[in-house]
């Protein structure tokens, strides 16, 4: 058996553009999650920076420009150790692995896009597939949302009213219809059922022409995000001529098809580059001897295996991944290693008094502190473990929501993680 | 400014004073009744929801253990449609006094409550998840009640006969006329708008607030509030209501309550019965003593917590008789005690006794009023106005298997559909998503709420009498109420849930980014403000 050079422990955004990135660059690369990871829960675009301040309301056009300021206020931010070079080029390398999966991601790190919600807000995003992109509130024009009777997540009157009120240059309209066969008469169809439904030629005709009838006088017509699956682009392209329309959709709630699409690409892409997938596989413990982590176990059916590595990544998602586990007396720990955590120290102090609080929930923020290199630091700085490092939402120091910049973190952290175990 | 005259005036919408409204106008007399929020709001909405057997109190206050055995039974005659008959058990562990369950057996027979010694398998068969430890087990007629339909089928049944109900309207301050109460202030909450209300006769029914309403009047009553916690857990462990068999203390009582099972309470002493929030060893206690009766229970998961206050009469020293009538509850008439005409209080007392109290009560009003008009409630069937049996699971998961109420399923745990909710709204068009809570039990089950709250926005939407900016709000309300009853029950697996709920609607949603407003997010809560008094603002618009 050849030698691993790079464990990752995870399979979300991090992980996976984690993994990548070093099989491409030629190492032998196994990656380990339990779960799909919190993509398949996301919208599929990707934030940066959508806020700023983060309590305003006001999406920002240019996130960078606005990245001084943010860090100004949010000191600790894994933004401070990745800085803008890793974001511009995590942004690069997420649409360059993208587009080889033809799930082309459109935008860049100086101009967000203004994505529709399913609720009529404004989402901005630095890169969303084209799907999403399509629906940019800013490209005014009159849109049609449509909906489904049976697809019970989705109102798009809702939405329209709700965009129309913020008088943001785009009129919406809805207009919500029972499915075609052969979905017709279903009390409830999830979303990646109806994705599924959505590759059938057949679905799609019958489907163009009870929509005819409504589409006149509207430039673009929006969707919830159940374009297809596995043949998302063609189906896109596909309705796009059968309508005759420019066509977009909105993510809604989970599961999302948009993510399950971007898990798909990277896991797909890591395969193609070489790499090793341990999918359902739980690492339950890791050995740190020396300054190093020697050992990690996977657990299987009867006893843990022993796995090892030159590097060990660990990308397990903080306390929404599963990555940090919490109880009822206060306490916040990190499962594998028992890596110190920063936390606040009690639980009274976990949550703010408002469940939309702008700043995001105090105990979001819990995470791993680490060095520039991203390894786990102690309480004096001092790394804990050479060849250990950390990326994405088990970082401490952030809490997505404020501000909105999820995505970024995990693409600019794995490109920084990249870095250190390459160069050295 | 706006002036309201009635005969008789009762301040607070709680089961007593809804009760006591009812019972007034099946008298004959002319009420109203002047509440600053929504009918049972305050503790009568945040109670354990055990219709007491008794049996708790029977070792210890056997008045009281009477008086709730007697009004168990007569409420299960007359609100049928209120209360689920669990039963009760009393158990014994190794952990309780091991004399105490003699005592107790002799003193349910003595105060007249049905009760039974089972062995402790025929428990365990009946309860499997109970410790294997028990000791001794006895049944009794415990039941749960639901509390907001009841309130409901009271204030519809005295408005039939007449009575009038201000809600929303927050008593600010008593008339006082030559030593006479002769009527009150009154502030519209919504609107801000002053009232005078005139009366013949005020009652001041308002719980934990009774001191607070009598010291206007220049009485002095002493009512300290004690507050509750109860913790719901995301289970229905339990199908009978189990009490620990020992003199009563903190969390020895756990009720199953629709898909959940509820464990309470404590008891604390606060300052403000507006106030109150909840400390992390309620908590703690509520789970450690749950776990002494269920051993697998901190596997289950802590839904929601919340408090309620009970109001706790304080004797004086040196009093006549009659301002006492039981060791349960104070009915107070102000003449005979501080010589303030026209001005009677009600306070303390039980959910379970609230209709006994309402007739005592109005026994004095008679008496003052120098009329003679027997009580009839005992007697009377409660009927709701229309048929609302949406609370019970049963009832549909019937309808959700043999089609009578098709259509999607838009709360996962507590099944309910969209065929509900559109009925719902068309019955009165104006439920928002904490009606829906209340009446169909959206949003209270073990998800606590986090899909169907968005659904239950997408389809109020859908009906002609909701803007988009409305369905925000209520959307922005449920959410922040919820969270308000959650954070203390927060962490593990629940935890991540909520991280989950918070990336939907804040990630995926935007509902914190919407324009104030058109979210309401800067706004009151309109959650509370439900049915009437919401309507009260559009109508005045
Ligand atoms: C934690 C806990 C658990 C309990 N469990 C049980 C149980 O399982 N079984 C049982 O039988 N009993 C139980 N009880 C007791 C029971 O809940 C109460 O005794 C009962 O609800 C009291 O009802 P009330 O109408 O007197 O008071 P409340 O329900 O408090 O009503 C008073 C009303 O007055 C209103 N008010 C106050 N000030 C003003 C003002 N200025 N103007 C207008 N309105 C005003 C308030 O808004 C309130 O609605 C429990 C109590 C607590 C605290």
């Amino acid at each position: 058996m050849n030698k691993t050079d790079t464990i990752v422990i995870g399979a979300g955004l991090s992980g996976l553009m984690t993994a990548n990135l070093l099989a491409q660059a030629n190492q032998n690369v196994l990656l380990v999650a339990k779960g799909v990871g919190t993509p398949v829960l996301a919208s599929g675009a990707m934030d940066v920076l959508g806020f700023q301040p983060v309590d305003s309301r006001r999406p920002l056009e240019n996130p960078l420009a606005a990245l001084d300021d943010f860090l100004a206020e949010h000191p600790n931010h894994p933004y401070r150790l990745a800085g803008a070079e890793a974001i511009r080029r995590g942004l690069a390398a997420l649409q360059r692995i993208t587009a080889a999966c033809e799930l082309p991601y459109i935008g860049g790190p100086e101009k967000n896009l203004h994505l529709p919600t399913a609720l009529g807000a404004v989402h901005p995003a630095a890169l969303a597939p084209r799907s999403l992109a399509q629906g940019d509130v800013r490209r005014g024009g009159r849109m049609l949302l449509v909906g489904f009777d049976e697809l019970r997540d989705f109102y798009p009157a809702l939405a329209a009213e709700n965009l129309n009120a913020q008088k943001l240059g785009v009129r919406a309209k809805s207009v919500t219809l029972p499915l075609p066969a052969p979905v017709d008469g279903k009390m409830n169809i999830t979303p990646i059922e109806l994705a599924r439904t959505f590759e059938q030629r057949a679905f799609r005709r019958r489907l163009a022409r009870v929509l005819n009838p409504h589409l006149k006088g509207f430039s673009r017509i929006g969707f919830p995000a159940v374009l297809g699956l596995h043949h998302h682009p063609a189906v896109l392209a596909d309705l796009e001529s059968e309508l005759g329309k420019t066509v977009f959709e909105i993510s809604a709630l989970p599961p999302s098809v948009p993510g399950r699409r971007l898990f798909e690409a990277l896991r797909d892409a890591l395969l193609r580059a070489g790499g090793r997938l341990i999918l359902g596989g739980e690492i339950s413990g890791g050995e740190i001897t020396a300054g190093r982590v020697t050992s990690l176990h996977l657990e299987t059916a009867n006893r843990p295996k022993l796995l090892s590595a030159r590097h060990v990544v660990l990308a397990t998602g903080g306390l929404f991944g599963g990555g940090l586990q919490s109880d009822a007396a206060g306490r916040v720990w990190e499962p594998i290693f028992g890596l110190p955590v920063a936390a606040p120290a009690e639980r009274r102090a976990w949550f703010s008094a408002q469940f939309l609080a702008p700043h995001g929930q105090p105990i979001a923020g819990a995470g791993v502190r680490v060095d520039a290199r991203l390894r786990p630091i102690d309480g004096e700085g001092r790394p804990l473990a050479r060849n250990l490092y950390v990326v994405g939402e088990q970082l401490a120091g952030y809490s997505w929501t404020a501000g909105r910049t999820g995505g970024g973190v995990s693409l600019a952290t794995a490109i920084a993680a990249v870095d250190a175990i390459i160069n050295r | 400014m706006n002036r309201l005259s009635t005969e008789i005036l009762v301040i607070g919408g709680g089961v007593t004073g809804c009760g006591l409204l009812f019972d007034l106008a099946q008298r004959g007399f002319k009420p109203m009744l002047v509440e600053r929020g929504a009918p049972a709001n305050a503790t009568s909405g945040r109670f354990h929801g055990l219709l007491h057997s008794g049996a708790r109190y029977a070792a210890k206050d056997a008045a009281t253990a009477r008086e709730c055995i007697a009004e168990n039974m007569i409420l299960r005659k007359i609100m049928p449609h209120c209360i689920e008959d669990t039963g009760g058990l009393f158990i014994a562990t190794p952990l309780d006094p091991s004399d105490y369950a003699d005592q107790f057996y002799a003193a349910c027979q003595t105060a007249g409550i049905p009760v039974a010694e089972i062995s402790p398998a025929e428990a365990l068969r009946r309860e499997p998840l109970l410790t294997p430890d028990i000791v001794r087990a006895f049944t009794v007629p415990d039941g749960s009640v639901e509390a907001w339909e009841a309130c409901r089928t009271l204030l519809e049944s005295a408005r039939a006969y007449g009575a009038q109900t201000m809600l929303y309207h927050e008593v600010t301050g008593l008339r006082l006329e030559k030593g006479r109460v002769a009527g009150a202030a009154a502030r519209n909450r919504i609107t801000g708008a002053a009232v005078t209300i005139e009366a013949d006769m005020v009652v001041n029914a308002a719980g934990a607030w009774s001191g607070k309403i009598a010291a206007w009047a220049g009485c002095d009553v002493t009512v300290y509030a004690g507050k509750g916690t109860m913790v719901a857990m995301n289970y229905r462990i339990v199908n009978t209501v189990i009490n620990r068999c020992a003199p009563p203390a903190d969390g020895d009582i756990l009720v199953p309550v629709g898909t959940v099972a509820v464990i309470g309470t404590t008891s604390v002493r606060v300052a403000n019965p507006d106030d109150y929030p909840i400390e992390p060893w309620e908590i703690e206690r509520m789970l450690v003593r749950g776990a002494e009766v269920i051993p697998s229970f901190k596997k289950f998961r802590a839904l929601r917590a919340w408090a309620g206050v009970r109001p706790l009469y304080q004797e004086k020293q040196a009093g006549p008789d009659l301002r006492k009538v039981t060791r349960n509850h104070a009915l107070l008439d102000h003449a005979a005690l501080d010589g303030v005409e026209n001005f009677v209080t009600i306070t303390g007392g039980k959910w379970t006794t609230y209709r006994l109290m309402a007739e005592q009560t109005a026994d004095i009003v008679c008496r003052k009023l120098n009329t003679h008009r027997p009580g009839q409630t005992a007697r009377t069937a409660l009927v709701p106005e229309k048929k609302r049996k949406y609370h019970t699971l049963g009832a549909r998961q019937e309808k959700v298997e043999t089609g009578q109420a098709s259509g999607q399923l838009v709360c996962e745990c507590e099944l309910v559909t969209r065929s509900q909710i559109e009925a719902r709204l068309a019955e009165n068009r104006r439920s928002i998503i904490n009606d829906l809570r209340r009446d169909l039990r959206l949003g209270m089950g073990p998800c606590q709420g986090g899909f169907c709250t968005w659904r239950a926005a997408g389809i109020l939407h859908q009906s002609p009498t909701f803007s988009a900016a409305q369905a925000n709000k209520s959307l922005v309300d449920f959410l922040q109420e919820r969270w308000k009853g959650m954070t203390p029950v927060l962490w593990g697996a629940h935890l991540r849930q909520m991280l989950l709920d918070q990336g939907i609607y804040a990630g995926l949603l935007g509902l914190d980014k919407l324009p104030p407003e058109l979210s309401g997010a800067d706004s009151p809560r309109l959650a509370e403000i439900e049915t009437e008094g919401y309507f009260l603002v559009k109508n005045e618009e």
